[in-house]
């Protein structure tokens, strides 16, 4: 009696777990189909196998609990945080107190909410990092530390003592590659002795300073108050006025931001002052 | 086979056998269409037509009307200029009308208002493919040619840095090369359009062409012409003098000197020559091409410097780039900034209309759905108002 007791219990088990998972589907008239499906598979002993896999119908009612209210309803406002996510865990919907949804809303609907979803689970979160558990952190490891050099009071020292710095990261994600992208990206302060050779091919962005727009268009301009014996006028002068300032936005325009109509004519425009180009009709 | 044309028409059309073109006209010739036509197309003349010869007295109200230029002036003044499609219409329809457009009025007016005194103002021409950057810039040539100034017209810059069968290596100096050929031909034409300077302008310095040879100071620039025409392997060198000395005594104010390049991107672009032993040969190591780049710095006065850019016929260029850095490159932009960038876009509504009217009074559009309505404004939508493609849709027409 007993292992085919056991046997019984254990079919019907998975019978029932079968028919738990794909009768989601399933609605009302199949549970008067479960009521029939399940005398025969008490009564026949010998098929039971068999019976397993063709039925698949419907849900055991015994198997649901009665329904427990979440944590989250007895949590109160101002309460300790820090205890209820005290390390790094998973998200945790019954545990979270904020009506959070994640996903793609499907046509006209709106985004899952947070029971049973599995995107909120994947992702990492930080509700063990929040400013009153880092405090707590703080406040305990301050015991180890030493104080912080008092002349070091400024970014700038700080930099210009320890130009090198370094960050470390260390959050699993997946990717196509095992590296972390921002690895590459190294930014020095301090500058070394071979950047001074830096060309002007090298350049990321266009510098008007020292260009050959900027000689041409001061060798012009000389040329023209020589032209009008007007020799007092220096460099420094030319550079500081109206004309040249103009002109240098429009070339730093047409050279940064590529050619468009309206550099074009902002350009045209700088030009014709700056070599004082008349329009006689 | 040449149809009777007696019965038809005050203008004699004169169809050139041996152009392509025409052909396919022959076979749309017939002579009701054209008696329906002799009538409208007398009266509003005036609308794509003015009788103003000269372009100095071209203005606003001129725009988008054709004027006509007599044919020897057009041999004096333009012997190697015009497009050759261009060329081959002059010889279709026997006579060469030009249209006053927006851009070529704004660069007379500029240089109506050009302080001689002041170094020589750089003008780039671009637009893009076919809206008549050549057209506009022979218009210039003409209104200089006619207010008296020295054309220095360079057709085609791209002509110097490729398909050059001979390259000799240079006597002057010895890194660069010559390219005789090409030399000669400019320095025909350039002789053919300024024959009265040449007499009047001098040497400052003595050159030595060779043991035997050499031109005095003091004697005409002709001679040194003369000499580049006689002598072929000398020719870049006497371009090269040319250039310089013309460059040197425009300052002295004698006459105004007007510098026209056609495609002068070709000057800082790359070229597909190929020395001897197969390497690359970069732009100015050309003799021609290095003595041209020196016209174009602005350090002399006393004139003028209008060039135009074009894809057409440049090298290593991608088909769609018109605009002055992408044709340019950095290193010509550099060389000509700061340039007044004149850009010339595609027919305006008044002007395709003019064109149209004008084709229609050549009695070139002898389609019988070409004289309507439907017509012109089909062909207004497949040429997208591009001179140039309204040409050669027309052609077969």
């Amino acid at each position: 009696m007993a292992p085919v007791s056991r046997a019984l219990r254990a079919a019907a088990g998975s019978w029932a777990v079968l028919s738990w998972c794909c009768g989601t589907a399933m609605g009302g008239p199949r549970f008067g189909a479960a009521a029939y499906s399940s005398v025969p598979a008490v009564s026949s002993r010998e098929s039971q196998t068999k019976e397993v896999s063709t039925r698949r119908r419907g849900r055991i009612p015994q198997l649901v609990k009665s329904h427990v209210p979440p944590r989250t309803e007895k949590m109160a406002v101002d309460q300790d945080w820090s205890s209820v996510y005290p390390t790094a865990a998973a998200f945790k919907p019954a545990s979270v107190p904020l009506p959070i949804r994640m996903g793609y809303p499907v046509k006209r609907g709106v985004p899952p909410p947070k029971e049973g979803n599995l995107e909120l689970i994947k992702i990492p979160n930080f509700l063990h990092l929040t400013p009153p558990a880092i405090k707590k952190h703080c406040a305990a490891l301050k015991d180890f530390c030493t104080e912080w050099p008092s002349a070091l009071d400024s970014d700038e020292k700080c930099e210009k003592h320890f130009p090198i710095e370094i960050e470390t990261v260390d959050y699993i994600s997946s990717g196509t590659s095992i590296r972390n992208p921002k690895a590459r990206v190294v930014t020095l302060r301090k500058t070394e002795m071979w950047e001074s050779e830096k060309s002007e091919e090298d350049m990321e962005e266009y510098i008007w300073e020292n260009s050959r727009s900027q000689n041409n268009a001061l060798d012009t301009l000389l040329q023209i108050k020589a032209s009008e014996n007007d020799s007092n006028v220096t460099k420094e002068d030319l550079l500081a006025s109206e004309v040249v300032k103009n002109y240098r936005s429009s070339v730093i325009a047409l050279k940064n931001e590529g050619e468009t109509e309206k550099n074009m004519s902002q350009y045209k425009e700088s030009v014709k002052k700056l070599l004082n180009i008349q329009a006689l009709p | 086979m040449l149809r009777s044309l007696k019965r038809l028409v005050s203008h004699p059309l004169k169809l050139d056998h041996g152009c392509a073109l025409h052909t396919a006209a022959k076979h749309c010739f017939s002579p009701m269409v054209s008696q329906d036509v002799q009538t409208p197309a007398e009266t509003p003349r005036a609308v794509f037509y003015t009788s103003e010869k000269d372009p100095a007295k071209h203005t606003e109200q001129h725009e988008g009307q054709h004027y006509h230029i007599p044919l020897e002036e057009v041999k004096a003044v333009f012997p190697h200029g015009l497009p050759r499609r261009f060329q081959q219409q002059i010889k279709t329809f026997n006579e060469a009308c030009l249209m006053v457009r927006k851009p070529a009025l704004e660069l007379f007016s500029y240089l109506r208002g050009t302080n001689f005194a002041h170094p020589a103002v750089r003008y780039v021409i671009y637009g893009e493919k076919g809206t008549g950057k050549t057209m506009t810039l022979c218009h210039v040539v003409h209104y200089c040619s006619r207010q008296g100034w020295l054309v220095l017209h360079i057709p085609d810059a791209h002509l110097w840095v490729k398909n050059c069968k001979e390259l000799l290596p240079s006597s002057y100096n010895r890194e660069r090369l010559d390219q005789p050929l090409q030399a000669s031909f400019w320095l025909r034409n350039f002789k053919a359009s300024n024959e009265h300077f040449l007499q009047e302008i001098k040497t400052q310095r003595r050159y030595v062409w060779g043991k035997r040879e050499s031109t005095e100071e003091g004697r005409p620039l002709g001679e040194v012409v003369e000499q580049g025409l006689a002598r072929v392997r000398v020719a870049s060198d006497a371009v090269g003098v040319v250039l310089k000395e013309l460059k040197q005594q425009s300052d002295l104010g004698s006459f105004r000197l007007l510098v026209a390049v056609d495609g002068v991107n070709a000057l800082w672009g790359r070229t597909t020559l190929k020395k001897e032993d197969k390497s690359p040969v970069s732009p100015e190591e050309l003799t021609l091409v290095y003595n041209l780049r020196k016209l174009m710095v602005n350090n002399w006065k006393g004139g003028a410097i209008v060039t135009t850019l074009s894809q057409t016929g440049s090298l290593f260029k991608p088909s769609s780039a018109y605009l002055p850095q992408e044709l340019l490159g950095k290193e010509g932009f550099d060389a000509l900034d700061p340039f007044v960038p004149i850009p010339v876009p595609n027919y305006s509504p008044k002007e395709f209309e003019s064109c149209y009217r004008y084709y229609l009074d050549r009695k070139w559009l002898q389609h019988e759905k070409a004289h309507t309505e439907a017509g012109k404004e089909e062909l207004r939508f497949l040429s997208g108002c591009n001179p140039r493609q309204l040409e050669r849709l027309v052609a077969p027409l």
